[in-house]
Order: C-alpha cells, then structure tokens, then sequence
C-alpha cells in the first residue's frame, strides 16, 4: 500500500441566500432604479446624513427616520486599483473607492470608472483622493446599487 | 479587585500554505500538544477552553465542532469550550476570552486554541468580500487587500509616504522571519526585489502582502497560585483591551491613520501605566497582514508621530537591533492562518517575555506588546505582558 | 531619530461619542489580588416579536430593536454599557465576521466587544465571565435569528469533508439518531413526545412575542408528517426571525441603577461540550447537560432541582430533547423522562413547570434560542412575565444548546436564576 499518497477531496459551496433589504435599503434601491437620485438619512442626534441609508446610527444609537436627497456628484475620499483576479470577484483591473457624495457626512463605496487603468504608473495620476466626480447612470436599471455604473471623474 | 493571570504555555505549529500531511483536527491537535508539553500539563489538567477560528475560511462551518475534541479532549471529557470568532482579531479575542476566563475566578488553568487552514479555500478574498453589506457594498471587489491598499493610497497623498517605504516593512519582517522556524514565508528578499513583484493593488505589490497559511496555535492562562506551580517564568497580563468600530467602510474615510488602535491603545496604557510607550516597551508584536499597516501601527501605538513611521522604520529603531524590536517573528506578512495569528502575537509576545524565543529573542525583554486587526480594520484587540507580577 | 510626546494622546475631540463613554479600565491588582468573583445579575431584558420573517427589517436592525428595549427596560443609555458580547454563526447569516454589524447593533460602537461565535446563551456566559472578573461592571448580550439561509445544508458543511458530510447528514439528523436511540433504549412513546407538544404550544398562546401561537392538538402533533424518524414535523421547531438583549450588572452598579423587581442574579452557571465522534458517546445519554447542571447547582447551591427550582426554560429542540433534558437536568431519573411528561409535573400548575413561555417549539432563533430561555426565565424571577408567569416563582433554570451541529458536538449552558 503506497503510504505517500495523500488525497485531496474538492469542493465548491452552493448556499442560496435570501437577504431581506428592509425599508431603508428597498427605498434607497428603488429611488435609484425609479428617480435616479440618491437619498440618505439624517440622524435626529449628531445631524449627519448618512449615505448609505441606514435604520439607525451606530453611534448616538437612535432610530433615523428622515430622508435626505443628496447629489450625484461628489469627492473621492480613498481608493485602490486592483490588478489581481480573484476567485468570483470582478475582472481587474477595476477601481473601487469611497466617494463622499455633496451633502452627505460618510461616503458610498463604489467603482471609479471612465479612465484608463491598463498601466499602474499612468492609473495612478488619473486617479487621486480628492478629485471630484459623478455618477454614470445605466439605462436599464434593476433596483441595484449597481443601476450606477460607477463615478467618473468630473468633464470640465 | 481581579485576579493575577499569567501566560505559562506556548505552542506553535509548522505552517505552510497547506499542511496536506495532515488533517484539520492534527493541526489543532500539534498546537495543544505543543502547549500541554511546554507546561507538562495533562489534559485533565484543563479547567476550560476557549477556541478561536473565523468561518468559513477551511470550508466548514463551526469548525470547533471536528476540532473539540483536539482541544485537550475537551469532548469526551465534557469540558466547557466557548468558541470565539471576530474576524482577523480572532485570535487576539480568543486570549483576551481566555485571560476573562481564568480572572472571572471561575476557572485556574485555561487552554486558549485558534487554528486555521486558509489553504484550504481557493481564494480567501472571495470569502472576505461576504463581510460587506450585501445591498449596499458587496459588488465592489473588496477584500482585506483592497481595504489595506486604501490605507496606502491615503497615507501617501497625505503624508507622501512612498513605494520605498511599504518594501522596507517587507523586507524588515522577511529578515526576522528568517529566524523563526514556525513562519512560513522564509527568504531574504531586497528592496529591488520587493519593488519588482506584481502588483496586486495599487500601489500593494505581491511583496507587500501576507500569504494564506495554515497553522495554529495553542496558548495555556493561568490564575496566579497556579501559574506559579507550572513554571519559574510567567508571562503576566498587564493590561488587555479590544474595540469594535461601526459598520460602514464610507463613515470613516481618514484611512491615512488608525484612530480605532490609537483609541484603544491609549485605554490599555492607561491601565497598564505605561506613559512613554516608544520607551517602555521592549518589543511589540503588531499585526502586519500589509506592509502599510505596520507603518500605521507605529503611529497608533504612539512609537512616533503621525506620518512618521516610514522614517521610524528607516531609523533602524524597530529593527532586531533596534530601541524598540517590533515583530521579531517576521509577523503576519510572512504568516497567515487568519484566525490564529492574533493568538501567535500573543504567543510570541511570552515568549519574548519568558526569555524562550531562541533565534528571534530581544535581549532583556521586561514588557511586550500584542496586537490584532480584523473586520474592515475596524476592530482590535491589544495585551501587555510583563516579566515583573502587576 | 526623535520621538516627541506621546502620538498617541490624540484630543479627545477627535472622537466625541467616546467622551461619553465610560472606559474600562483595567486595574493592575496592588497587594493582595485574592479576588473574589464579583456577583452578576440580569436586570434589563428585551426582545423583539418573533415571526418567519421580517421583510421590512434588515439584518442588523432587528437586533437594534431587542437592545434599545433591553436599555429602556433598565433605563440606561448606550454610555452606559461597559462591555458588549453578541452571539451567532455567520455562514448561516450569509455575513462573514457577522460581530460588523451585529455589535454596533447591540451598542458596541466604539466599545470593548467581542463574539461568541455560538448560541447567545454563551455570549451570557462570556459576559458574566467579563463582569466577574471585576474588570467589567455592566454588559450588553444578544442573541439573534435569521431565516436568510439554508439551515440543514449549512449544518453538513460543520461535518469533516471526509467521513461524515458526504453522507447528507446534518442538524436534524444527528438530532434524530439521538432521539431514535433514546426511544429504543427506554420505550419512550409517540404519545409522549406529542404530549411535550401541545404543551409547549399551548404554552405559547400566553406568550405574545411567540413565533407560532396556535394550540395543537395531540392528534394533530401525531399524525404531522414524518421529518426523520422518531421525528415528526410538529416534534420539531421552526425557524424565526426576531432577536433578544440582555443589559448585565454587576453588585456594585445594582446598587445605583436598579429597581428591586427588575433584577434576576444569576446565582448559578456552568457549560461544557459533547464530543465529535458519534459511535464515542452513549447517545442516550447527554453527558454535557448534566456536567453542564452539575456545575450550576453546585454553584447555586441546589441538591433537589425539582423541589428547589420554581420554573425552567429548556432548550427544546424537539420535543425528545426537552424529555432528555428531564433527564440529564434531574427532573427525572433515567429513562422517566416520559413518565414526568405524562404526570403533569412540567405543565403550568404542576411541580415544575417547563417552558410556560412555550420554550424552541414555539420559537426558535437559530442562535438566539437559549439566550431567550434565559430572558423568559429571568422575567419569570423578577415576576414580569404577565399571562405566562408561574406565581412565586424564586428561583429559574435556564437552559441552551450550541447545536450547529445538532446532537453532535453539541455544547450545553445551565443558568440558575435567583430573585435574592
């Protein structure tokens, strides 16, 4: 009997999930689907609008309940490019960052797109924290975060 | 008033990105054993245990289930196990349950275990992107390296911190982990060559980041009276503390700094009495997963100002030789069983404090600290041992 | 290289929700450090309504929701909580490191939290380990539920890849054997297991946040539809989506915070583990719940638990189980777990009842089942369980399993609850 030998068994996991999105996220979803427009929430306690919507605040840890609209364009606060393939995740290159959109106090995560990202030396010029950018609105749109395509840096 | 605990046992394993010689519960069952042998303790000698694992990353759910009874036969001796999962800072919240355990008086010798095969997944960052929001965050590709890279990008548009800079944190802990027979990555690496790998986000290059691992650890706390018995070198918990940020990744967006560690680190200071940290501390094992992040470790734990830990690193002061070692293992940039590797801080921090670190010793170590990161770098957890009883 | 003053020493600014809070701080012990445990009891207890599902909550806010009652119920602020320990499995909430959400949730915002990554009712235990110690005086826990998630498939992916998880077996399997087992070995009836049925739905009726509130009859619960055999549909819980908190506190913060009805002391508490390996262990025989009791009642004191304890809340996970349970905790002696059923003892009004709130059969939060045991049992101590409370009740038992794996593996916790 050959000792050596070592198995090894494959497998790949299938669990279906459902996840309820709630009246917040469903709202948020469906007035991007709907109005094109992106809302928040405003904490009754520290007054910060809070992109993306949530039931409540974490940190003054009271119900929100007001709707804020907030505008489509916005700064870019932190991002990356990444260059790897992984399992399952979007095809590289792609950058993903947290844009702070004009009257909102966090920042939605999303993809910066509409620049050239093949080279990692020319990507990073084109793309800085701090520049300003807006929303691509796709046309067929689903309820889904991503009936925004992603934000591009802002035409001049 | 709490009890004295001490650390009294250590035990490591062999890590390599798959240890197909053996199973998962041969892997647990290496590190308890490791650990009951440094002690000369027996199973029965376990009061309790506390196990630490982030799921799903070996394909299992639970999987202190199969691993029970590894755990000093916790299972067939129906032992009470509290398992304990907080993402990377696992292992760091699996020594803190253990310290609870024995400093709640309900218990006097506790096994604290974490093991991981992240091996075993194919790609461990599939499995990280499903901590994010599924509505609202999830489609973006992000993992822990994305998250690691922002604090890159922001730490070099803020304080000009450079390519340079992140490869000295690589090429430092390389050169440690060449003395540490239990790290997994171990070759001389370059600046040149860390600066020529691929790169994987920007700007972290495959040189910049930790491998998957897999690996365990076992670690024995002890109530005063007891660990005096067990051993002459006792590794006492000075101070102990975790913190857990907010959900959201777009409600903190200064990512150039780590204000969460630097919050916590001044709570677990204070208690510890320690006021000059760059100075008291003898050597720090901080959880480097990215090169940048040891960068902001140094910053958060007060060893220098904000922006300067790239001059703190190229200063030599953190170096073997240096006033203040920091991560005399290689860290997590040269291993990462995930889970475990908070609990390996803890590990290596005692051993440093016990005199028994052989190659990879600091001379004269009194005082040693240990750190974790998890979740989207929201949460830590931080212990201070000491060789003096508080 | 210079290092000036401390980098560490941010402004306090910088972070204003933590002026608010009350670090621990961990006190290096000075001279003698012969510590006593310090006492911990439960004195602010909330939870939400439990359905099948809650389409306009999302995840976390459900858990939201148990706590901010938890907190009204004592009249403390999120401030005021020292410590925060959560519960849960996050392959069945569909959210790697789960604690993200979950803990904020349960007012651990910037706070010293951690997670039990089991049943909520070692997340209890973990916090009374906290406060214990001394370092800690107050804590929030929470357990919750989900039914996002296949539960039986994520339960084989616990099983090795190997031996086990090819064969289909998981939760309600394990679960079944044992059952099987334990019908062969002591001729413990249909008729018996139906009875444990109908009571505990009938019980539940009382209990406005329960999950299913219908009667059943006991030819309703015997001819429900074979799930795996002895097990029958009826036998077995739902799955339910709601979620519970509990504020904990120890002797020193009582004595300024708390009002005299709203406090449970937990005067007794004790967990321990069952072991992997099937054909290792009398199945028969659950060998983890009686070390698990052992330990509480030595704790608290208790040698007769049927004349000493007023109430129980044990985890049923089928009805089987709660006789098991009978069993292992002392209520009956071996093998009677069905003659205690079929005398009437547990029933409301009997010796001893058991699960007057309608207990898992009623209400089951995959992760939060035994945290409401201790809830229901201690709104049974302080007297505030209103059409389900047993009259005088001093002092409750509290049970729950860990059981991702069901029978197998699975880690049992007993809590003694005390009104002195």
């Amino acid at each position: 009997m050959n000792t050596e030998e070592l198995i090894e068994v494959q497998e790949r996991w299938n669990i279906p999930y459902r996840h309820s999105a709630g009246r917040f996220a469903s709202r948020f979803l469906i007035a991007l689907r709907d109005e094109k427009k992106v809302y928040g929430v405003r904490c009754p306690r520290c007054k910060r609008v809070l992109v993306p919507p949530r039931p409540f605040c974490e940190r003054c840890f009271v119900q929100c309940t007001e709707w804020v609209g907030v505008s489509d364009k916005g700064t870019l606060e932190g991002f990356t490019i990444s260059y790897q393939a992984y399992v399952g995740l979007p095809t590289p290159p792609y950058a993903s960052g947290l844009i702070k959109l004009d009257g909102a106090d966090t920042a939605l995560m999303h993809f910066v797109g509409g620049v050239d990202l093949s080279d990692p030396q020319k990507a990073k010029k084109a793309v800085k924290i701090g520049m300003r950018v807006e929303a691509v609105w796709k046309e067929e749109r689903l309820g889904h975060i991503l009936d925004i395509e992603h934000f591009r840096p802002v035409q001049k | 008033m709490p009890r004295r605990v001490a650390l009294v046992g250590v035990g490591l394993t062999k890590t390599a990105n798959r240890r197909k010689d053996i199973t998962y519960p041969e892997l647990t069952f290496e590190a308890v054993n490791n650990a009951l042998s440094f002690t000369h303790l027996k199973p029965e000698d376990i009061d309790a245990v506390v196990y630490g694992s982030m799921d799903p990353f070996d394909g299992l759910s639970c999987p202190e289930k199969w691993n029970v009874d590894s755990c000093a036969s916790a299972g067939v001796l129906n032992k009470p196990l509290m398992k304990i999962s907080t993402g990377g800072t696992t292992g760091g919240s699996t020594a803190l349950a253990g310290y609870y355990n024995v400093a709640s008086g309900l218990f006097d010798v506790v096994l604290a275990v974490a093991s991981q095969r992240v091996g075993e997944t194919i790609d461990a960052q599939q499995v990280l992107n499903t901590c994010l929001e599924p509505c609202y965050e999830r489609p973006f590709g992000f993992g822990a390296i994305m998250i690691a890279a922002m604090q890159a990008t922001s730490h070099m548009h803020y304080y000009g911190t450079t390519e340079e800079d992140l490869a000295r944190v690589a090429v430092q802990n390389h050169e440690h982990a060449l003395n540490n027979p239990h790290a997994h990555l171990r070759f001389k690496l370059t600046i040149e060559e860390a600066l020529k790998t691929r790169m994987i986000s920007w700007p972290l290059k495959l040189a910049d980041c930790c491998p998957s691992s897999d690996g365990a650890c076992a670690l024995i706390f002890a109530s005063e009276e007891k660990a005096e018995k067990i051993t002459s070198t006792p590794a006492w918990i000075k101070g102990a503390g975790q913190i857990t940020d907010g959900y959201y990744l777009g409600d903190r967006t200064w990512y150039h700094e780590w204000d969460t560690l630097a919050t916590l680190a001044r709570r677990v200071y204070k208690s510890a009495k320690i006021y000059n940290p760059f100075k008291e501390i003898d050597v720090a094992e901080v959880y480097t997963a990215f090169s940048i992040q040891q960068i902001l470790e140094y910053e958060a734990l007060g060893f220098c100002e904000k922006g300067e830990g790239g001059k703190l690193l190229a200063s030599g002061a953190t170096s073997m030789n240096g006033s203040l070692p920091v991560c005399p293992s290689g860290s997590v940039i040269c291993t990462n069983p995930i889970g475990a590797s908070g609990l390996i801080r803890v590990g290596e921090a005692a051993l440093q404090v016990m005199g028994k670190a052989e190659g990879r010793q600091v001379p004269n170590v009194k005082l040693a600290l240990a750190h974790a990161w998890g979740a989207t770098i929201g949460f830590h957890t931080l212990m201070i041992l000491s060789k003096e009883k508080p | 290289m210079a290092i000036s003053r401390q980098a560490f020493a941010q402004k306090e600014e910088e972070c204003p929700e933590s002026k608010k809070l009350r670090c621990p701080i961990f006190t290096p012990c000075d001279g003698e450090a012969k510590a006593m445990s310090k006492r911990v009891a439960i004195v602010g207890i909330g939870q939400t309504k439990h359905e099948g599902s809650k389409p306009r909550q999302i995840y976390d806010e459900v858990v939201f929701e148990a706590t901010k009652r938890a907190l009204e119920d004592v009249g403390l602020d999120r401030g005021d909580i020292d410590t925060v320990v959560v519960s849960g499995w996050d392959v069945n909430d569909g959210r790697t490191i789960s604690d993200m959400y979950v803990a904020p949730a349960s007012g651990g915002y910037f706070k010293d939290s951690s997670k039990t990554a089991e049943e909520g009712i070692f997340a209890l235990a973990y916090a009374y380990l906290r406060i214990a110690s001394g370092l800690f005086d107050t804590a929030l826990v929470t357990g919750h539920g989900h039914a996002e998630s296949p539960f039986e498939l994520i339960s084989n992916k616990v099983f090795d890849p190997f031996f086990v998880r090819p064969l289909g077996i998981s939760s309600i399997t394990t679960l079944a054997l044992q059952a099987n087992a334990y019908v062969n070995k002591y001729g413990i009836t249909e008729e018996q297991a139906a009875r444990v049925v109908v009571k505990n739905r009938g019980n539940g009726v009382n209990n406005p946040y329960a999950h299913l509130r219908r009667e059943v009859s006991q030819r309703g619960a015997l001819n429900s539809k074979v799930v795996s055999l002895p097990l029958r549909a009826l036998d077995c819980p739902p799955q339910s989506v709601g979620a519970v908190a509990l504020v904990l506190a120890s002797e020193d913060v009582i004595k300024k915070i708390a009002v005299s009805k709203n406090i449970a002391w937990v005067t007794g508490i004790g967990w321990a583990t069952h072991t992997y390996h099937m054909d290792a262990a009398d199945l028969t025989h659950v060998s983890a719940l009686e070390k698990a009791a052992e330990v509480a009642y030595k704790m608290a004191g208790v040698r007769d638990p049927i004349k000493e304890i007023d109430v129980a809340e044990v985890h049923d996970i089928t009805s089987y189980h709660e006789l098991m349970a009978y069993e292992a905790l002392g209520i009956a002696k071996p093998g009677q777990g069905g003659k205690v059923i079929d005398s009437g003892a547990t029933d409301i009004g009997g010796e001893l009842p058991v699960n007057p709130s309608g207990g898992v059969l009623c209400t089951n939060l995959h992760s939060g089942s035994g945290l409401l045991r201790a809830a229901e049992a201690a709104l049974q101590v302080m007297g505030r369980a209103e059409k389900r409370q047993v009259p005088g009740v001093k002092r409750a038992l509290a049970h729950g399993i860990s059981a991702p794996a069901g029978a197998i593996a699975a880690s049992h916790a007993v809590i003694v609850l005390e009104k002195e």
